[in-house]
């Protein structure tokens, strides 16, 4: 049992979510049973994650391919637990966790009824399969069909919170990421009439050997993926969706949206882009330029754009409009550190938004405060919420000791050994730009003078996940150990091998 | 070993504790931060001792893959031992000045940790945990820098943030290319890229440094946060924005010149022979400004940004006898500032005068305050009897001897300039009617004239033995320039 258990792992981590997520509405009302599961599901998933995780580090990067039904590729779908696979499922389920954990105890505040809870954990459970998806499929079609899942979830969980705005937001992104699929589902399609295959290692190897007698059509291809997982991404100029729709979603969800939903589509792009399209094809069509570009105007016009914004989780959010520009900027740079710093932030944003978009919706849900302005005091009303705040925000500045400085670290090696000096200034006066926005909050949160008002801190549940993303943030930033190296490894395996 | 732990960890334990503890015990407080920062200075002294008698203690390890490593050279344990002394002088000055303040509970948290970190400046044996050090000091003094928490000061906060984090920033890319070229960060094995000889961008890599640590070290045109952070309480300017804070800059330059660089690769760099005109420059012209500045504290700060580059320029001769003069400097200026910026809170306190226009006869008011004031501005002109004459005097003898003697002639004229600057306050606060009530009665204003007194006397006998301090400024001349 166990053995088959763990020889079918790759797909139990896609697919125990998706079906707990089914089976949750037939209990819909049972609030404490449907919480419970979901929380289980997601510690199995860190468990199995961690042990696949460490069965790719001690195969020495060695993919733990997964065919299945048994069909071999090319015909049937291949689940492949390579490194940058391993990565990002540990990324992922190390977030969900403590982000459900989190939700058990505020959901109630911000969505009210037991069923439409209910509902919020299916969609929750779905993107969470669907990013799990994502990080280990090698066939396109595939990513196409779970990046319409995760898009349709992530609508829903925006919608959530009953407010009119809510549903404006996520109409508005509803619309913006369906016209992503389908410039994805357009891009896999060119793809397949110059190649003829969906599984990728395949379509890699026939695309080196045809592009040249197609070259517009790859181009098209090329130019369908990096605007329709752009968008999804909120990759600038496309971020345009993001400020609305994660600022009104109910807190877990802009967490996981923030921190999660649009890292997966970076993921894919990755893939396409490093595995299929291949780095010497990227210079050729200079995409690697037009990434650092973008990502260096991402930066600087979201932690702009960011300063100033004074409601909280909208500043949250046009900071993570800035932070994606750190990860294409990394990508772009097209050599192992940079890559390896554009992975790194993957996981470390991940777990810092998370954190500050967890915080700050306790700190909303407790005081009813929405705007930074009005939060004076906060800190010594709230020390644990705030404290954690405050561990995040010098995480996402880059201080030493803190997750933030190694991905950053990585970045400057990377665009430094790519000669590009105004990205290495760009990287860094970033920096300063997040510490523009996000110390006045803490600022103003510790010292200046509370109002007399009765600010409790959140339940024990929410403190925890707090405390263990807090954790996270100080750990990934001084033994990140395993994820590092699996992060270094993926980048190679990007890089090098190809 | 444990002697470096306990002295770093004695200011953060401490102010972890005082920050926990009741608003309401006043006098127990006081109590466990003077404990506190006696434990953190007996310790810092034992580290000095270790080192001083050719011991060495190294702590190291590893931060997400980067080695850093504490090792107190005789450079740090010198800046250490300054931090240390100083932070106890300021401490008990505090328990005077802040008696009557609010929020003092902050204060002495973010005292402690700062004090904590400083040391931890001090004590680095490589460039990141210098950085991680330097960074943090900003984050440690910023809720010091607003005590007052006026606009003004809340104002003067975020300059004081905005400007070090972006020498902090340009401080992580010029760490990044060294590590790139000399494949560590350790100051242990002698100057980091020494090794890879003359190579292009070494320009701009010290450009970067100096750019980067002179935010902090207030070297012009980069000095503009400093005379605003005067808002802070009169114990924070002295002891933050006259010796801790700015010497981690001017501390952070020197390392570059002498451990990253050194001083033979520096001597056959172009940029390098710049950069003592930007420290002559510096000198004269905060003096001059100082000259112009009516209220105190500011005449004090731009004074601070001149004499601070007194020690870059020893530093910046790449001679034996500038870097004596630089490290003397470093010793003698740091107590000789604190004793006029005691002075200047005292008057301040006791009398509300902020200007200097307005002291006219505060001397007989508070006579043993205004007579350290006037030693102290002896001091700063250099005349014999304080310690700053030997400093200025190998400064002089290092330009000269490396070749550059026209900042001889600067050290001059900034000492006269220097006299113009603060001879007119000493002899107006002495001069008119002899018969006014002393206000140096009561408890809190002997806690506060004391230290200033004692300090001066510090000063003054350090001008008669320099000898007392001159084994520890040979060592770090010796450590540089013999290998």
């Amino acid at each position: 049992m166990t053995a088959a258990i763990r020889a079918n792992l790759p797909v139990f981590a896609v697919i125990a979510p998706l079906f707990v997520a089914f089976v949750l509405p037939t209990f819909a009302r049972r609030t404490r049973l449907v919480e419970g599961l979901v929380i289980f599901v997601q510690a199995v998933g860190l468990w199995g994650t961690a042990y696949l995780a460490r069965l790719v580090l001690a195969q020495g990067g060695l993919p733990i391919i997964y065919e299945v039904g048994g069909w071999s590729a090319p015909w049937g779908i291949e689940l492949v637990v390579g490194n940058l696979g391993a990565f990002f499922l540990l990324v992922v389920a190390g977030v969900s966790l403590p982000v459900a954990i989190y939700a058990s105890g505020n959901l109630a505040k911000e969505v009210e009824g037991a069923r439409r809870r209910a509902w919020f954990y299916v969609l929750y459970l779905l993107l969470g399969g669907a990013l799990a998806g994502m990080s280990i499929t090698n066939d396109l079609f595939n990513v196409f069909v779970l990046v319409e899942v995760a898009t349709l979830s992530c609508c829903g969980l925006v919608s959530a919170s009953q407010e009119p705005s809510g549903a404006e937001a996520a109409f508005n992104y509803l619309i913006l990421a369906t016209l992503g699929s389908g410039m994805i589902l357009g891009g896999i399609g060119f793809l397949y009439i110059v190649t003829g295959h969906l599984n990728m290692g395949f379509a890699a190897r026939a695309l080196a050997t045809v592009w040249q007698d197609y070259p517009h059509v790859v181009w098209m291809a090329i130019s369908f993926f990096m605007v329709g997982f752009g968008v999804k991404a909120a990759f600038f100029p496309l971020h345009i969706w993001l400020p609305d729709a994660h600022s009104v979603a109910p807190s877990p969800a802009s967490a996981v949206l923030s921190g999660l939903a649009v890292k997966g589509y970076i993921i894919c792009l990755m893939k396409v882009l490093f595995h299929v399209v291949g780095p010497e094809l990227m210079q050729v069509f200079s995409l690697n330029r037009l990434l650092v570009l973008l990502g260096m105007v991402a930066i600087l016009i979201g932690s702009i754009l960011a300063l100033g914004q004074d409601e909280l989780k909208r500043r949250l959010a046009f900071s993570t409009v800035a932070q994606i520009g750190y990860i294409f900027l990394g990508m772009g740079l097209l050599n192992v550190k940079g890559m390896t710093g554009a992975l790194f932030h993957i996981a470390s944003h991940g777990i810092i938004k998370s954190a500050l978009f967890l915080a700050a919706g306790a700190v909303i849900t407790q005081t009813g405060k929405e705007r930074v302005s009005e939060l004076a005091g906060v800190g010594k009303k709230m020390p644990i919420t705030m404290g954690v705040f405050t561990i995040a925000s010098l995480g996402l500045v880059g201080i030493p000791l803190f997750s933030g400085f190694v991905g950053k670290w990585y970045m400057l090696l990377g665009s430094l050994g790519a000669g590009d000096y105004l990205a290495a200034a760009v990287i860094v006066a970033g920096s300063v730009l997040c510490a523009g926005y996000l110390f006045p909050v803490i600022r103003v949160a510790y010292f200046e003078p509370a109002p007399a008002d009765d600010w409790q801190e959140p339940g024990v549940r929410q403190r925890l996940a707090l405390i263990l993303l807090a954790m996270g943030i100080f750990v990934l930033g001084t033994i990140p150990g395993p994820l590092l190296e699996l992060a270094l490894a993926a980048a190679t395996d990007f890089l090098v091998f190809n | 070993m444990t002697d470096i732990i306990l002295a770093l960890l004695s200011g953060l334990v401490g102010g972890i504790v005082i920050a926990l503890l009741p608003q309401a015990s006043n006098r127990l407080r006081n109590t466990l931060v003077l404990l506190f920062s006696v434990a953190g200075a007996v310790f810092s002294w034992r580290v000095a001792g270790t080192v001083f008698s050719g011991g060495t203690i190294r702590l190291s390890g590893e931060i997400a893959g980067l080695a850093w490593s504490l090792q107190p050279d005789p450079l740090g344990t010198v800046f250490g031992l300054i931090v240390a002394t100083l932070w106890l002088f300021a401490t008990v000055y505090s328990f005077g000045y802040m008696a009557d303040e609010p929020r003092q509970r902050t204060y002495y948290a973010f005292l402690l940790i700062a004090f904590s970190v400083a040391l931890g400046v001090a004590f680095s044996g490589s460039l990141l945990s210098l950085y991680l050090f330097y960074e943090l000091l900003t984050f440690a003094t910023y809720p010091l820098v607003i005590h007052e928490r006026n606009d003004e000061a809340i104002r003067a906060g975020v300059k004081y943030i905005a400007y070090s984090l972006c020498g902090a920033g340009a401080i992580l890319i010029a760490i990044v290319v060294t590590h790139g070229w000399a494949g560590s960060l350790d100051f242990a094995g002698g100057p980091l890229l020494a090794r890879g000889g003359l190579r292009p961008g070494l320009g701009w890599l010290l450009g970067l440094y100096v750019a980067g640590f002179g935010v902090k070290a207030a070297i012009m045109p980069l000095h503009r946060w400093l005379p605003e952070a005067m808002i802070a309480p009169t114990p924070i300017s002295a002891l933050l924005h006259a010796v801790a804070v700015v010497y981690s800059g001017v501390y952070g330059i020197l390392r570059v010149v002498y451990s990253v660089f050194g001083h033979e690769l520096m001597a056959q760099m172009n940029f390098s022979r710049a950069l003592p005109w930007v420290a002559g420059f510096t000198i004269l012209a905060g003096v001059i400004i100082a000259t112009q500045q009516d209220v105190l504290k500011r005449r004090l700060a731009y004074h601070t940004i001149s004499q601070l580059s007194y020690i870059l320029l020893g530093a910046f001769t790449l001679h034996p006898w500038g870097l004596a003069g630089a490290i003397f400097h470093m010793i003698s200026y740091s107590t000789l500032k604190i004793t006029l910026f005691f002075g200047a809170g005292i008057v301040a306190k006791q009398t509300t005068k902020i200007r200097v226009s307005d002291m006219g006869g505060v001397g007989w008011q508070l006579p043993w305050t205004m007579a350290s004031f006037g030693v102290a501005s002896l001091g700063m002109i250099g005349m014999l009897p304080l310690n700053t004459f030997w400093s200025k005097y190998y400064l002089m003898r290092g330009s000269v001897a490396g070749g550059k003697w026209p900042f001889a002639l600067v050290l001059i004229i900034s000492g006269f300039i220097n006299a113009l600057c603060f001879l007119p306050t000493v002899v107006a606060a002495f001069t008119g009617d002899r018969d006014q009530l002393s206000r140096e009665k009561g408890g809190n204003v002997t806690l506060m004239v004391a230290p200033t007194v004692l300090l001066a006397g510090i000063a003054v006998l350090l001008g008669l033995w320099p000898g007392l301090v001159w084994p520890g400024v040979e060592a770090v001349v010796n450590s540089f320039f013999i290998r």
